[in-house]
């Protein structure tokens, strides 16, 4: 049994680094003793979550008996995900080193990731480039997800090296922008983006562009017009002879796969063999997806070219059209009623743009139009109130995406105007009214005095007083002349008369001419009174015969 | 260059960062929800019911939540961008045994690739991603998914580890959806 002697003179191998690319691993160490007849032995360990108790020191094959500084070990490793220790010592004959400071590794965040395959087609003045992933026919993979790989393409001409052009390829994909008749180098490297690792570059190809052939025959110009969900492709024709068009959709996501997909283009139903130059596509769209889309122009002679492939995200190429909305006014209340832009998709944009409204409405004088005021709302009904009254107002909406940053175009401006003030009539009402009243009181009045007039006129100039009979000398013709000096006579005829009269009652009847005694007497002491009496008597009896 | 180094340049790089990103990645939320919701509604739609002969296949995966839960709420962004790359790995093998509807898978790809290059678009990428990078739970993700993988393999892709799968990841993109809705409010 030979002894292993732990203190010996042989130095601990040093600066213990482990590379990997891919699943080769490779372990390198320093050496600064005397190095003549010394080989190198490593041994491992790894900590796995299923087998804690497993922790025993392994030999690492690959990495027995070395003779240089370093080793591959490719095949003893295969939990990329578990923690690794390595550590190595110094043999000579039967004397050996100390065992070297142990390397801690995950071999998954140390790997690197190898360089990719390329194959390349130089046509029609653009290159084609199908890119290979890293580990393309290992059957033991680091980088098991393939799909992952993003790829970045370098390339430069080659004449003047300096100016490079750096770019992100799919793994199959055509590199155009270039010149013609002209050599260029291209060098590609994948790159994990969630790892943050960038892995090493291909080897350098250089390849020479052809001459561009101008095609007549292909679509040009093709673009994509959306409105409200509603895509539609238009495209250019420059062919004067006959053509007819298919319009092709490729499933976003395809392009991202390694797998050849040429075979999984798929034609537009409804735009197959047409002659138009536009197409509507809305029929392939999901809102959740992303597609890629392409025109062939076949002529009469089956000869096809395609045209250059458009990406369309529905979200993003989409353009919101503009609302409808439909004024009311009640009770100085504008009512704002909008309908949502798009027909039957209108639920579908509400719902994936998170729609909002950009409400404007002003006052529309004659004079130059007021401030406009603006409200944005996510329902679709609004109630302005500060109004003023018997004014027109006008309003516009639009619907936006704040999330999107997209904004339709106003709608039609609509006005309305506020009624008047509900009080006017009722003021005109009450005035006319008061008028009325005011006008029946004073024509009242008016007929009133007229008619105590009219009586005063008549009693002066036309009296219905009649003397007596036993009047000499008087008669009708004394009442009928008129005025002054017969009134004067009337009443003193009158007044001579009375005395005359009580006397003579006065013998017959006590009692009956009382009264007249009282007047009598009274008319003795006032005279004045006596006329008055008198003539109010006469008055009366006046009155009475013309009642 | 040690750890507050480290923290100290990512610190910098996400104060400017930050603003930068909102301009560009601002309907990546609500694009999010409805890319889960409609991922969610597709997994049902391929294919019919759970069989009950694969039940006693079933094997326990145990996704790792606690990915779902780090200290940044950048990382957790990286974490379903990671998520949605093995979901749309896994279903681009064969699928020839499943017998699913070609055309919910197809979208369901479609919608889900869409989303990974959404993410990898934001302007915020390079700093998340770093710290992503290092993310001790990151292992145990991409663990628990090469599990998954190595049990479609080992069972040569058959109709029942297909069927598990697809129950796995239903349940995988459930906790995302929820995680989504916590992050958006």
């Amino acid at each position: 049994m030979r002894c292993r002697n732990g203190h010996t003179n042989l130095k601990i191998p040093q600066d213990i680094q482990v590379h990997v690319v891919n699943t080769n691993f490779t372990l390198r160490w320093n050496y600064t003793g005397n190095d003549a007849n010394v080989t190198f032995s490593a041994e491992y360990r790894w900590f796995d979550d299923s087998e804690p108790n497993d922790m025993e020191w392994k030999k690492l094959p690959g990495c027995q008996n070395v003779t240089g500084t370093e080793c591959d070990f490719s095949s003893a490793i295969t939990k990329y995900y578990d923690t690794h220790y390595v550590r190595i010592r110094a043999e000579r004959r039967e004397e050996v080193s100390s065992w070297s400071s142990i390397f801690e590794m995950i071999p998954s965040l140390i790997a690197q990731i190898g360089p990719p395959g390329i194959q390349l087609q130089s046509t029609n003045g653009v290159i084609k480039i199908k890119v290979s992933p890293p580990e393309a026919n290992q059957v033991q993979k680091m980088w098991i997800d393939q799909s992952s790989f993003r790829y970045n393409l370098v390339i430069w001409e080659n004449a003047s090296n300096a100016e490079f052009r750096s770019q992100s390829i799919f793994p199959t994909d055509v590199i155009d922008g270039l010149a013609p008749d002209t050599t260029y180098c291209l060098k590609v490297q994948a790159t994990l983006p969630l790892d943050s690792q960038e892995g090493f570059f291909s080897p350098v190809r250089c390849v020479k562009t052809t001459r561009k052939v101008n095609d007549l025959l292909c679509a040009t110009n093709v673009r994509v017009l959306a409105l409200n969900m509603k895509f539609h492709l238009h495209w250019n024709n420059r062919y004067k002879q006959h053509v007819s068009y298919n319009v092709q959709y490729l499933i976003g996501y395809l392009k991202m796969l390694h797998d050849d997909y040429s075979a999984k283009w798929i034609n537009v139903a409804g735009c197959e063999n047409i002659t138009d130059t536009q197409c509507n596509f809305s029929s392939i769209i999901t809102t959740t997806g992303f597609y890629y889309l392409r025109v062939q122009a076949v002529n009469e002679y089956n000869k096809s070219c395609l045209s250059n492939e458009v990406k369309v995200d529905p979200l993003i190429t989409n353009e919101i059209g503009p609302p409808d909305v439909t004024v009311d006014i009640s009770d100085m209340l504008l009512h704002i009623q909008i309908s949502p832009p798009g027909d039957r998709e209108s639920e579908v944009m509400r719902e994936h743009y998170d729609l909002s409204y950009r409400l404007l409405y002003w006052k529309n004088s004659s004079n130059n139009e007021e401030e406009v005021k603006t409200k944005e709302i996510k329902q679709t009904i609004a109630t302005v109130s500060d109004l003023t009254s018997a004014t027109l107002y006008c309003v516009k909406v639009q619907a936006f995406s704040e999330v999107y940053n997209k904004s339709s175009s106003y709608s039609k401006e609509k006005c309305i105007k506020t009624p008047g003030d509900k009080l006017l009539p009722l003021i005109i009402l009450a005035t006319f009214a008061t008028a009325l009243i005011v006008v029946c009181l004073v024509a009242t009045l008016l007929v009133f005095v007229l008619y105590q007039a009219y009586n005063k006129i008549k009693y002066v100039f036309f009296p219905s007083c009649q003397p007596p009979l036993n009047i000499e000398g008087f008669g009708p013709q004394l009442f009928s002349s008129p005025y002054l000096s017969a009134t004067e006579e009337l009443v003193e005829n009158c007044s001579v008369m009375e005395p005359v009269i009580t006397e003579a009652v006065n013998q017959f009847d006590f009692k009956d001419y009382q009264h007249s005694k009282e007047s009598s007497r009274d008319s003795g002491n006032y005279s004045n009174d006596d006329d008055t009496s008198e003539s109010k008597a006469s008055e009366e009896t006046l009155v009475k015969e013309i009642v | 260059m040690n750890a507050l180094g480290l923290i100290q340049v990512g610190l910098i790089l996400s104060c400017t960062t930050t603003i930068i990103s909102s301009l560009h990645c601002n309907h990546l939320p609500l694009q999010q929800r409805k890319v889960v919701e409609n991922s969610l509604q597709l997994l049902d739609k391929m294919g019919k019911k759970f069989p009950q002969q694969c039940l006693r296949e079933k094997t326990s995966f145990r996704f790792p939540e606690r990915v779902l839960k780090p200290r940044q709420k950048e990382t957790v962004k990286a974490a379903i961008e990671e998520i949605f790359q093995h979901i749309f790995y896994i279903f681009s093998k064969n699928l020839t045994l499943a017998a699913w509807d070609g055309t919910a898978l197809e979208q369901f790809q479609n919608g889900l690739y869409r989303q990974i290059e959404q993410l990898e678009a934001c302007v915020i990428k390079k700093q998340s991603h770093y710290f992503w990078s290092k993310e001790v739970n990151r292992l145990k993700l991409k663990k628990y998914f090469k599990k998954i993988d190595c049990f479609l393999k080992d069972k040569q892709h058959n109709l029942c580890s297909w069927e598990i799968s697809r129950a796995e990841m239903r349940k995988c993109l459930q906790l995302v959806d929820k995680v989504i809705r916590k992050l958006n409010n």
